[in-house]
């Protein structure tokens, strides 16, 4: 029965032609690492974030006066609510790490230079996407947190003169956090973030497709990318086939994703949901020791140590250029970061920064 | 200047024109008409020294504070810094923001943190045993 039925399909679309050409031949470096295939985790955790939201949308109620009420039943009264939910918290904080750690790991191995800048650009412009999935994300339930976090993130174009006031109105849909606000986030969270996400998904993955893995650095078939006179298809010397050799590699990592989650669901359900995300917003009420979640910490605690909003702001702002736009700074040929001291140095620096400026936000 | 450039050149500002009257009707269907305040007066009830009280006026989350020695004051909560509400501190006599920690006085003057600016304080006159603030 099965081998009929894919005998009918294979007669009039060519499937295996199609999974030889695409999959079978389609050579992947052999000496890949589990970081290569972060990315492709990474679409699962979307994909999970996609139909876990699909389901909170049936009960949620996208209005200031019953979101929070909505979200209490569907944690509380709703079969299995509880699971949506939580699902889809943890599965989108384990999204944000995995593009940060996707995009480390790239760094760390020099991925991103000549010919891969554009799929670098890609990938930060996913990261940004993904970070504007959960601002706007974590205003739906209208907590606490919810309401005040997003009094902090709407006010921060105010720091510029002219334009500020008038991008922080449009961004809030008035002068302050209002039901306008929330309807405006929740389009911008189902509506306009999807699509855009999904396209600028479809062209990194075009582009990783196109152009070919890159190997790591200390690899002995890495030389074979030199030197980039025209458009070729990367090819190497030690390879395997992506079908089924590195889709075994990517399936245990997507299910060691899915044990992460679900251990921290099982063992830690209340660590990203604290006090302030299950209390209703009170616009009149800041609650005490408010903190953003664990990855605005360090801008967080930054934008604290730093007296001057503006100077704190743009300090920020032009960091996010530096990393989308770092392949065309640093046109060094060499991809070993190790051989590399003053970038490694300065890497490894901000690094700990980021982790000493994380720590201090969460227990400042 | 050949035929082809000019041709380029009016399809350029034909289309910024078409890019235009789509996106300026667009800005301004997502920047809302100002809400308009009221610029009313508020009368309170007289409180003890120290002691303050939290109302909104103006649409602007607003505090009344009777300063030991110099009188009410009646002073806007909002951060100037990123928008979050102060707390009254009756011991340190400040007013302290719970997010990046920033302090103010009971004048509204920056005593330290990141806030860019003073508070908005506004009129405010004592008769009898109420206050009327505007």
């Amino acid at each position: 029965m099965w081998q009929k039925l894919k005998n009918g399909i294979d007669l009039r679309i060519g499937l295996n032609e199609l999974v030889d050409s695409k999959l079978r031949e389609y050579r992947v470096p052999g000496d890949t690492n589990i970081f290569y295939t972060i990315g492709i985790v990474t679409v699962v955790a979307y994909m999970i974030q996609a139909l876990t939201g699909y389901f909170l949308l049936m009960y949620y109620v996208p209005h200031a006066d019953n979101a929070f009420q909505s979200i209490q039943e569907i944690m509380t009264v709703i079969p299995y609510g509880w699971f949506i939910r939580m699902t889809h918290i943890v599965a989108a904080n384990l999204m944000v790490a995995l593009v940060f750690i996707h995009l480390l790991s790239i760094f760390f191995m020099g991925s991103y230079k000549k010919p891969r800048e554009m799929t670098w650009i890609a990938g930060g412009i996913l990261l940004l996407i993904t970070l504007a999935f959960c601002l706007s994300g974590y205003l739906l339930p209208w907590s606490q947190r919810s309401y005040w976090a997003t009094t902090i993130i709407t006010n921060i174009p105010t720091a510029f003169p002219v334009i500020g006031d008038f991008a922080a109105t449009i961004l809030r849909g008035g002068d302050s956090i209002s039901a306008a606000t929330l309807t405006r986030f929740f389009s911008l969270h189902v509506g306009f973030l999807p699509p855009l996400f999904l396209s600028v998904v479809g062209l990194h993955i075009f582009l990783v497709w196109r152009i070919g893995l890159s190997v790591p650095p200390y690899s002995s078939s890495a030389k074979e990318e030199k030197p980039w006179t025209g458009y070729a298809k990367v090819t190497y010397s030690k390879n395997y086939p992506f079908y089924p050799n590195f889709v075994l590699k990517e399936v245990s990592m997507i299910l060691l994703f899915f044990t992460v989650t679900f251990f921290i669901m099982s063992f830690m359900p209340t660590i990203f949901l604290p006090e302030t995300a299950t209390t209703p917003a009170d616009p009149l009420k800041t609650p005490p020791n408010i903190k953003p979640e664990w990855y605005f910490l360090a801008p967080y605690q930054m934008l604290k140590m730093i007296p001057n909003k503006f100077i704190g702001i743009s300090i920020q702002l032009i960091a996010i250029v530096v990393f989308l736009f770092w392949p065309f700074i640093d046109k060094s040929d060499e991809r070993n970061i190790v051989k590399r001291p003053i970038v490694l140095i300065t890497f490894l620096l901000l690094t700990v920064l980021w982790v000493v400026l994380t720590f201090w936000g969460r227990y400042s | 200047m050949e035929r082809r450039s000019v041709l380029g050149l009016i399809g350029s500002a034909l289309g910024l024109t078409a890019f235009g009257s789509f996106a300026y009707p667009l800005i301004r269907y997502l920047a809302p008409p100002r809400a308009s305040v009221r610029t009313g007066r508020l009368t309170l009830s007289k409180t003890d020294i120290g002691d303050a009280k939290e109302i909104v006026y103006q649409q602007t989350p607003t505090i009344v504070i009777n300063r030991p020695g110099k009188g009410y004051v009646a002073i806007s909560r909002v951060c100037t810094h990123l928008g979050c509400l102060l707390e009254y501190d009756r011991e340190n006599k400040s007013l302290i923001c719970p997010c990046h920690a920033g302090v103010f006085d009971l004048e509204g003057r920056v005593v330290s943190g990141p806030p860019p600016k003073p508070l908005l304080r506004f009129p405010l006159s004592v008769e009898g045993e109420e206050i009327t603030i505007g």
